[in-house]
């Protein structure tokens, strides 16, 4: 527990975060530059939004402007202000299916792995099946089938993105488990509990956490995905939302709407996976543990 | 038939500061025609013995006890009737100095000093008689003439010896004869001594601290330690298999017994006077417990013939494998007899190798030993506890492992401190100074340095040769009883594994743990081992002292790992190339 929680470990760790970044790429160092823009709109969206989100403060379809930075949608809500509000939406379903699945998986993956025998074998076999489902259509049948709601968005994204974590952490287990040092600590005296939180969970985050990168951008794809299909929660601000809204004004088209009411949320949305996609590659590199141990054994 | 008997002789030399306890009560006698060494470090009273057998001891000392030479006792007999008996039954040779031999007086004249004096021989005839001497121990008679200083040691030891010899003795007392002269010198007077033995039928006590020359002669063995007996029994018995563990140092801090094992000498000091309780050897033993600094014991005579002082019964057995069995299920269906009925005993404090080609199951059966893995039958006893089941790892004084990949006997997530406290940390041994206290020495033991950068420094950023001594060091921070270190040198270059093999003994001979010593490398094992266990398909074919193994193996497999060795090669076959 100590471990854990002391002060030192938290030293540590920042600092590690720290050789981490500075081993990124540029891409890689502007992917995080973006999310950390997007995590302080999100978190700080009231200041940055002039105006509320969900009120009419302006003209039907105005452009955009002093007082509407994008301009207004059908029904005079300002845009900009909904694109901060769609950023705590999607990055909360991001994040919260992420946290859920990959930790939630992980954990099941490294019990398998560490148990072995039945309880691994079982785990297998329904990792087999979950990943083997067609997951999208899936997904609209069943939310279709749930009604509009985020919590049961994020139930149903945890159900189907929980086994490629479950899958890696109990490969990875299996060949932690096999390391000498820990029959070492075994033959000391180690409990299990000791030997999952001492060293097999710490060996294994780093891979946990960019298979979570994946998972996030997957879970905002599929939200954005699924509220434009109209099967989101018609009362949210979501960038998704944003776009069911806009494609389903007739003739965007021909008018110069689309400008400001369609690009936006798409931009935001393909800004935001490309800033994950930069991350997730550059900490893949950097945390692969297999270029770690060479550059442990040179 | 005994010709001399000791029977608890005590020696005490009284000095100003106090009385000095040389011979602490020894008993033993010798038969006719027998040769018997008597062996100990210097200052163990080997001199004392033969000094007060003569009845020569210095004014400041005081004897007690029996010596009785067939059938009278002669200790406490007038000083001229020990006169009667010395050079004419029992005659010394004493170690060869300057000082033994009067240096003005013709070597020649000193030799018939005690012919004339004792055999009542006129001057003509003992001249005659020297110069025959002179002859038989290999001497010219034209050195008659010489002064002392004029001879070489050896040449002076042989006309000691012809002194000695001149009133033909029953028994002969030869006190360190050898200490002073070369390697050639000493395998002369060996030949001679033996020749001379043989033609006269006397006996011979040889006393010696040189258990190598003493080995090659004598055909039983006293071992002196601090004025007492620690065991006795037949020459080739003790040596090959002692049984005290101070015989057993006394023959691997001894260079030419075993040619191919390096030499290590007992840890610590011999007690000087008195200044100790219970058995003398006690400080210095790897097996004393707490009856042995309260009672000195007695000496006990075994089955076979030998006699031990050893409260323990002499060296006792750490752990027992019996009947050992695992077989490992492959991926086919079919399995593998890892390990096929293996019996081992381990001896506290030795060294024993288990030498085997990969494959031969050696690994399985460290594993078994240590308890990480169950065999399928059989079971494996330590300190008489059973090893499965039990913890032997979770507290000190127990059985630890070191293994074969420097890169993974480690975390390369953990800092050198991590990963040396870490048995500490996961029994709760100590408090949080202590262990880092505890981890530093440990560190410090296999030569790491232990500063604050150090200890901070990820295992990741450290060699293979390093790695394997923080891996080292973890488990000698558990204080283990029995050390198990399989292949460890395997992954590293020669001059590194070379230190890190001798930091290995090293640490065992001054720590005083039994180890196990896995390898597929049999010359190298020579080096360290005491006894090597050779391992072919599961199974123990053949076990035995070190020396033993490597000069005449008697399993063909043996034969063929001895022959393994590549050696120098002379250059020939490139000439025919070229």
């Amino acid at each position: 527990m100590t471990v854990a929680l002391h002060p030192r470990g938290l030293l540590r760790m920042l600092s590690r975060m720290g050789n981490i970044l500075s081993k990124f790429s540029i891409e890689g160092k502007v992917g995080t530059i973006g999310l950390l823009v997007f995590i302080l709109m999100a978190i700080f969206a009231p200041l940055f939004a002039i105006h509320p989100p969900a009120k009419i403060t302006g003209d039907s379809l105005e452009p955009p402007g002093a007082d509407h930075l994008l301009g207004t949608d059908e029904l005079g809500m300002d845009i900009w202000s909904q694109i901060c509000y769609g950023a705590r939406m999607s990055l909360v379903i991001g994040l919260a299916v992420a946290c859920i699945a990959g930790f939630g998986g992980g954990a099941l993956g490294i019990l398998a792995g560490y148990r072995g025998g039945s309880v691994d074998q079982a785990l297998m076999r329904v990792i087999d099946v979950t990943m083997a489902l067609p997951s999208f259509p899936l997904l609209i049948v069943i939310s279709a089938f749930l009604g509009p709601s985020i919590l049961g968005i994020i139930i149903i994204l945890v159900l189907f993105s929980w086994a490629k974590p479950a899958r890696i952490a109990r490969s990875q287990t299996l060949s932690v488990k096999s390391q000498a040092y820990i029959t070492a600590a075994r033959h000391f005296g180690g409990k299990p509990f000791y030997i999952l939180k001492r060293h097999i969970f710490p060996e294994i985050l780093p891979i946990l956490i960019v298979s979570l990168i994946g998972i996030s951008s997957y879970a905002i794809i599929a939200e954005a995905g699924l509220a434009f299909l109209g099967l989101g929660d018609p009362t949210s601000k979501s960038w998704g939302m944003m776009l069911n809204y806009a494609v389903h004004f007739s003739a965007i088209y021909f008018t110069p709407y689309w400008l400001w009411w369609l690009v936006p949320p798409l931009l935001a949305l393909i800004i935001l996976l490309l800033c994950l996609a930069f991350i997730s590659r550059d900490l893949e590199r950097v945390l692969d543990p297999k270029l770690r141990d060479r550059r442990g054994e040179g | 038939m005994t010709i001399l008997r000791i029977k608890d002789l005590k020696c005490q030399y009284h000095t100003e500061t106090g009385a000095i306890n040389a011979v602490d009560g020894i008993s033993f006698g010798i038969e006719k025609g027998e040769i018997l060494g008597i062996v100990g470090e210097s200052g163990s009273g080997k001199t004392t013995i033969a000094l007060s057998v003569m009845g020569l001891l210095p004014g400041n000392a005081k004897m007690s006890g029996e010596i009785r030479y067939n059938d009278t006792e002669i200790s406490g007999l007038p000083e001229h009737e020990k006169d009667a008996i010395r050079w004419k039954d029992i005659s010394i040779v004493f170690q060869n100095s300057l000082e033994v031999l009067n240096p003005v007086m013709k070597v020649g004249m000193q030799v018939c000093e005690p012919m004339v004096s004792h055999n009542g021989l006129s001057t003509r005839e003992a001249t005659q008689r020297c110069s025959e001497l002179f002859h038989m121990v290999g001497l010219d008679p034209v050195w008659m003439d010489a002064y002392p200083h004029q001879l070489s040691g050896g040449m002076r030891q042989r006309v000691l010896l012809a002194m000695a010899l001149s009133c033909e003795p029953k028994v002969l007392i030869l006190d360190e004869v050898t200490s002073s002269l070369d390697a050639v010198a000493r395998k002369e007077i060996r030949e001679l001594l033996l020749n001379l033995q043989m033609r006269h039928g006397y006996s011979m006590i040889m006393i010696s601290h040189d258990i190598t020359f003493i080995s090659s002669i004598a055909s039983r063995m006293i071992v002196l330690y601090a004025g007492r007996v620690v065991e006795t029994g037949a020459m080739k018995e003790v040596v090959t298999s002692p049984r005290h563990p101070y015989t057993r140092g006394l023959i691997n801090s001894t260079p030419d017994i075993f040619i191919y094992k390096d030499m290590w000498g007992i840890a610590g000091d011999s007690p000087s006077g008195d200044d100790y309780a219970g058995c003398p050897f006690s400080s210095r033993c790897t097996q004393s417990i707490d009856i042995c600094r309260k009672i000195s014991p007695e000496l006990t005579r075994c089955n076979d013939g030998r006699e031990i002082a050893c409260h323990r019964g002499g060296i006792v057995t750490l752990l027992t494998a019996s009947n050992l069995m695992f077989r490992y299920d492959l991926l086919d269906g079919n399995s593998l007899q890892a390990v096929g009925g293996v019996d081992l005993d381990v001896m506290e404090g030795e060294v024993l190798a288990i030498v085997g080609q990969t494959g031969s199951g050696k690994s399985t059966l460290a594993h078994i030993l240590a308890g990480i893995v169950h065999p399928d039958t059989g079971e494996v006893s330590f300190l008489n506890g059973k090893v499965h089941g039990g913890h032997n790892g979770h507290a000190f004084g127990g059985i630890q492992i070191v293994f074969q990949d420097p890169f993974s006997s480690v975390s390369s997530r953990f800092t050198v401190l991590d990963a040396v406290r870490e048995p500490l940390d996961i029994n709760n041994i100590g408090d949080q100074e202590e262990r880092l206290n505890m981890s530093k020495h440990a560190l410090e033991l296999v030569r790491l340095p232990f500063s604050d950068a150090f200890l901070a420094t990820y295992c990741s950023e450290l060699s293979g040769g390093q790695r394997q001594r923080v891996a080292l060091a973890r488990a000698m921070v558990m204080k283990p009883k029995l050390l198990i270190a399989d292949e460890i040198t395997s992954a590293l270059d020669v001059s590194t594994a070379a230190n890190v093999l001798r930091l290995l003994k090293g640490l065992q001979n001054t720590n005083g743990f039994t180890m196990i010593y896995i390898s597929h490398a049999l010359h190298l094992t020579l080096k360290i081992a005491d006894r090597i266990a050779v391992m072919k398909s599961g199974k123990i074919v053949e076990l035995g002292n070190t020396h033993d193994v490597m000069l005449t193996p008697q399993n063909e497999y043996t034969k063929k790992l001895v022959d393994s060795r590549i050696g120098l090669s002379n250059g020939t076959r490139q000439e025919q190339t070229i």
